[in-house]
């Protein structure tokens, strides 16, 4: 399940993820970013992630390249053991923030 | 559909028969009558008729029996019955029903009743035949793409499976979720002996996962056998897999390259778990942790290439694997990583044994018959013989063998040294001579063992004699790394040159380098003399070459190469 919480002030947007992060998410994460005008930052809350699989780790490249690639600024906050197990072997340390 | 039925009708009741077949063909439907069960039955046929119409109570055969055979003889066609009746006894009624038809209608007939009644029944006609149509596209439809996906299936396995994966060397699992797998597993020989082995796991699976293995496979074959090293290929696949996939498509991967000439493998990792490296010094497995992106993320200019190089031992062993299994769920609900592979990581299989003990244990925790994804292991057995034997299956080319003779000096200084591999574009010109082509392995062979020595013992001053244990050998490439980066001054000096006499053709290879030269008469060139590793390389060149000598106190060194026009190896 995606849900997701724009901060107009400060124009981060918060998107969160229960349970499974996989194929399932695709539509309702993309509409998350893909809807939402004036984003200048993105909180991705992991603490609820049960899973997540490679094609979490696509959607999360296409939120970076959908804000700006090199310049998006994407911070991975609350990932557990088994989020950062994965988002460590694929290396994504070095494209996003990612914290605990 | 056109509103107009053919309509079977049959009672008994000559009065009844008449009326309703008036009533029937006023409101402009054909009509066929038939005067007891047995006659309705004969008369019945499924592409004719599209309604009958059943009197309950008959002689011979009554309404029910006559129904049950009808539909018999219909099969898969939708034919409505509507049985008649003057009785209005409930049970009788809910039976007419039960036993598949679709309405009653009572006697005596009221005209508007029937109207009513056959429109909805008119109505149901339209639906179903919509719903047969729709079906029947369907299922052409889909035998139509399966068909597609068959054709599709053998241009992907010719692509992705022409290599070498049945060397015996290698063992693979590889386990799809559909007909197309997102896996895949790459191995090519390399010209020079040894072997490229590449083991990719694309994002998600079916075809849209398999789609990126075709350039990826495309250029692994063809930048192996052009003589392209492991860290010109890989940013060149990254580069390609970049360029075509959508952003949140990539390639986790493994590329590992089996380096004969000095017992060495390289392995560069790219988002799949661990690889297990088996050695007999060592209890438990060494493990080579993802340090890259995979490929496809970054672009050319961000890409760079984490390697980390190891010494083998023959009969070491090296295991790479997919998520598919790394993630796989046991019985117990737990992942694979944190369960069943504890023994393995902790040395508790024997790695020969290893490729087998994990089928078994996919087996034994219900993971081959419901896998989540695709999965994929690669395990080599490492030898110095890897691809060896491969130089003489090279299959000649019956060129026109016209003459040949011309020469040519390629010089690197620092800059270049440190940013080209000379060895591929030398190799293309060499292979344009007649001839030539079919000797291609041996003469790359030898140009990369004089080329290297050049380069690490001449240019840089490396001393081979490091790379007899295991942490010399890493210090060996890191300190290689150093100072090729901090290289000033320097240069290496290719000259080529070939001529022909008659059927007599020579070609002769000099490599010069900068540095100060070595003792070359120390040189032991018994190629059975295993202790000294670093020595192996030139006793190899002595039997390839017709002559090797070395000038300039040993800063330079010359090859002959004899061969015949006509004679191939």
């Amino acid at each position: 399940m995606v849900e997701s919480f724009f901060n107009k002030k400060s124009g981060c947007l918060t998107i969160r993820i229960e349970g499974r992060f996989d194929y399932s998410c695709h539509k309702t994460f993309k509409e998350a970013f893909m809807n939402t005008v004036g984003v200048t930052s993105c909180d991705v809350d992991l603490s609820r992630v049960t899973y997540l699989d490679s094609s979490a780790l696509g959607m999360l490249l296409l939120l970076r390249d959908y804000t700006g690639g090199d310049k998006a600024n994407i911070r991975l906050i609350h990932a557990n053991d088994a989020a950062i197990d994965i988002l460590k072997i694929a290396n994504f340390h070095r494209l996003f923030v990612i914290t605990e | 559909m056109e509103q107009v039925l053919t309509i079977l009708i049959a009672d008994d009741n000559p009065s009844d028969r008449i009326l309703l077949k008036a009533i029937l063909s006023q409101l402009g439907h054909k009509v066929v009558v038939a005067i007891d069960g047995q006659d309705a039955i004969d008369k019945f046929d499924p592409k004719a008729i599209q309604l009958v119409c059943l009197d309950i109570k008959m002689p011979l055969k009554n309404g029910w029996e006559t129904a049950s055979e009808i539909q018999q003889i219909a099969g898969d066609v939708f034919v409505p019955i509507v049985f008649l009746s003057g009785i209005s006894d409930p049970i009788a009624l809910s039976k007419c029903l039960r036993i598949g038809g679709i309405d009653f209608i009572s006697k005596p007939y009221s005209p508007a009743l029937i109207t009513a009644k056959l429109n909805a029944i008119v109505k149901l006609l339209v639906m179903q035949k919509t719903l047969e149509e729709q079906r029947d596209a369907m299922s052409l439809y889909n035998e139509q793409l399966l068909h597609d996906q068959e054709v599709a299936k053998v241009v992907y396995e010719n692509i992705t499976h022409s290599n070498c994966l049945e060397d015996p060397a290698l063992s693979t699992i590889h386990y799809g979720t559909h007909t197309f797998n997102g896996d895949v597993i790459l191995a090519a020989y390399k010209p020079n002996g040894g072997m490229h082995l590449l083991l990719g796991d694309f994002t998600g699976h079916g075809l849209s996962a398999a789609i990126g293995a075709l350039p990826l496979a495309d250029i692994f074959f063809d930048w192996t056998k052009k003589g392209f090293l492991m860290r010109q290929i890989i940013p060149e696949i990254n580069a390609r897999l970049k360029g075509i996939l959508p952003a949140n498509m990539f390639c986790s991967a493994v590329f590992i390259d089996v380096k004969v000439n000095n017992n060495s493998i390289e392995v560069w990792n790219g988002g799949l778990p661990d690889l297990l490296f088996f050695s007999e010094s060592s209890e438990q497995p060494m493990r080579f942790a993802s340090k890259n992106l995979p490929l496809g993320v970054l672009s050319p200019e961000a890409f760079e290439c984490q390697i980390d190089p190891m010494n083998f031992a023959p009969g070491d062993r090296l295991m790479a694997f997919s998520d598919g299994v790394y993630e796989a769920l046991g019985l117990s609900g737990e992942m694979f990583c944190h369960s069943v592979l504890n023994p393995l990581y902790r040395g508790e299989i024997e790695a020969d044994k290893a490729t087998d003990w994990l089928v078994e244990q996919l087996k034994n925790e219900g993971v081959l018959e419901n896998p989540h994804d695709d999965i994929s292991c690669l395990n080599i057995r490492l030898d110095t013989n890897i691809g060896i034997d491969s130089l003489e299956r090279d299959v000649p080319k019956r060129h026109h063998e016209a003459p040949a003779n011309f020469s040519f000096e390629y010089v690197l200084y620092a800059d270049s040294l440190r940013n080209t591999d000379p060895l591929p574009y030398v190799l293309q010109i060499l292979t344009t001579v007649p001839g030539l082509s079919s000797f291609s392995s041996q003469i790359f062979m030898i140009l990369s063992e004089l080329y290297s020595n050049a380069l690490e013992h001449g240019v840089l001053q490396l001393d081979s004699a490091k790379k007899n244990s295991s942490e010399g050998f890493s210090q060996y490439y890191d300190e290689r790394e150093r100072r090729l980066s901090n290289l000033v001054d320097g240069y290496v000096k290719i000259s080529i040159k070939v001529t022909s006499d008659n059927n007599q053709r020579v070609l002769v290879l000099y490599v010069e380098d900068s540095g100060s030269g070595f003792d070359y008469q120390k040189v032991n060139y018994d190629i059975s003399n295993t202790e000294l590793l670093y020595n192996r390389g030139l006793a190899l060149l002595d039997q390839l070459c017709s002559k090797l000598e070395f000038s300039k106190g040993g800063s330079a060194v010359t090859a002959h190469y004899h061969w015949q026009v006509g004679l191939t190896n």
